[in-house]
């Protein structure tokens, strides 16, 4: 029925379409979709998932011991850490492309930045380090791994005052384990405080259609910090407003 | 006996407060746990702002003078998505609050509970919209 260059010009078309649609193959196992508007678990003392304290080194289990939770990094409105910014309760909005995640807490107003594209932390992180830490990524199969580094000591690692050093290390893995919810499992690395990495698990639960991060200004009306931090030099918040007459000339 | 119920609704009114200023920083480092407080009096200034709203009160003392009171309450991003708007109360509405004292001794409370004069309750964040923590 076909001649020989028939046949082979069927050859050349069926391996023509073998080559066409083997992109859409490979999409078949290409990494879930997680952007969207998600909820986090509100998880203001981690020690709790745990079940216990954490594994604190000497050093660590000292400075838990004598935390001052008037200190809290946050109550003078720096930035909360990777940690806590997947614990409070406030929703996030995560974006996904294939070279680069990025996260915008609806707390603080901040971001993180996921970066997919292969690189590693920058040489001089430990110069430069970010609240919210500079952040690798890689997908595992559909579980997105993110090591993160360089995150400034100031942060904490929940409300209740688990504290960590400049070598902390997380590593988190996000797994979607449904249309609407993904697995958060992070592990906490650090020396100075732990004698071991441990990790917790939390899920993101996503929003409902059309809600919207709302404003968290932090420092708009912070008057928390006049009673935790009575000494501060640049304290302009006062719950009774100075009037006019007791002002002095030319303030 | 007594001491156990003051703990029993020491500990119901922090789990109820766990919105309000927990999610800041720590309760217990600004507010004493132990020192409840009702207070009743007419608002006199709303601030509907960031990190947590507040809202004064005029309050008459044993002597009969008004004294000023500070009500600190939630985000106003949570208290939004428990159904409150910045003007859900008005300048001369009568409340009662219940809350604790601030640790500094001044005129501050971090509240629990604020009921109008119509027993409706006013400013309370509710946390069904975020899962249970723990």
């Amino acid at each position: 029925m076909f001649t020989g260059g028939g046949r082979a010009r069927i050859a050349v078309v069926v391996y023509v379409v073998l080559l066409l649609a083997a992109p859409a193959a490979a999409q078949t196992s290409a990494p879930p979709d997680m952007s969207g508007f998600w909820i986090n678990q509100y998880t203001p003392d981690l020690s709790v998932v745990l079940g216990k304290q954490p594994p604190f080194t000497e050093f660590g289990a000292e400075r838990w011991r004598t935390v001052d939770t008037a200190k809290d990094p946050t109550a003078i409105c720096l930035p909360v850490g990777p940690s806590r910014g997947f614990t409070a309760p406030f929703p996030f909005i995560l974006v996904q492309h294939d070279k680069l995640i990025s996260i915008m807490f609806e707390y603080q107003s901040i971001w993180r930045a996921i970066y997919l594209d292969g690189r590693k932390h920058p040489d001089d992180l430990a110069d430069y380090p970010y609240f919210m830490g500079h952040s690798i990524g890689h997908w595992e199969g559909d579980t997105l791994v993110v090591d993160t580094q360089g995150i400034d000591e100031r942060s904490w690692l929940d409300t209740a005052g688990h504290e960590h050093s400049a070598k902390l290390r997380l590593t988190e893995r996000f797994k979607k384990t449904g249309p609407d919810t993904i697995q958060w499992t992070v592990t906490y690395e650090d020396p100075i405080y732990f004698t071991r990495p441990w990790s917790i698990e939390r899920t993101f639960t996503r929003g409902k259609p059309g809600d919207r991060v709302l404003p968290y200004t932090c420092n708009e009306n912070n008057k928390d910090v006049e009673h935790l931090m009575p000494f501060q030099p640049n304290l302009n918040y006062k719950h009774v407003p100075e009037t006019p007459a007791t002002k002095k000339p030319g303030q | 006996m007594k001491r156990g119920i003051a703990a029993l609704f020491t500990a119901i009114a922090l789990l109820a407060s766990g919105l309000s200023v927990a999610a800041h920083h720590s309760f217990a480092a600004q507010y004493d746990a132990n020192k409840p407080i009702t207070l009743k009096g007419g608002i006199t200034r709303i601030e509907w702002a960031n990190p947590h709203i507040y809202f004064y009160l005029d309050v008459a003392d044993a002597n009969g003078a008004t004294v000023q009171w500070a009500i600190e309450g939630g985000a106003p991003s949570t208290l939004y998505r428990a159904g409150w708007r910045k003007d859900s109360a008005k300048v001369g509405d009568v409340v009662t609050v219940n809350g604790f004292l601030a640790r500094d001794g001044s005129k501050l409370v971090n509240m629990q509970r604020a009921l109008l004069a119509d027993g409706r309750s006013l400013f309370v964040g509710n946390s069904s919209y975020y899962q249970k923590g723990q």
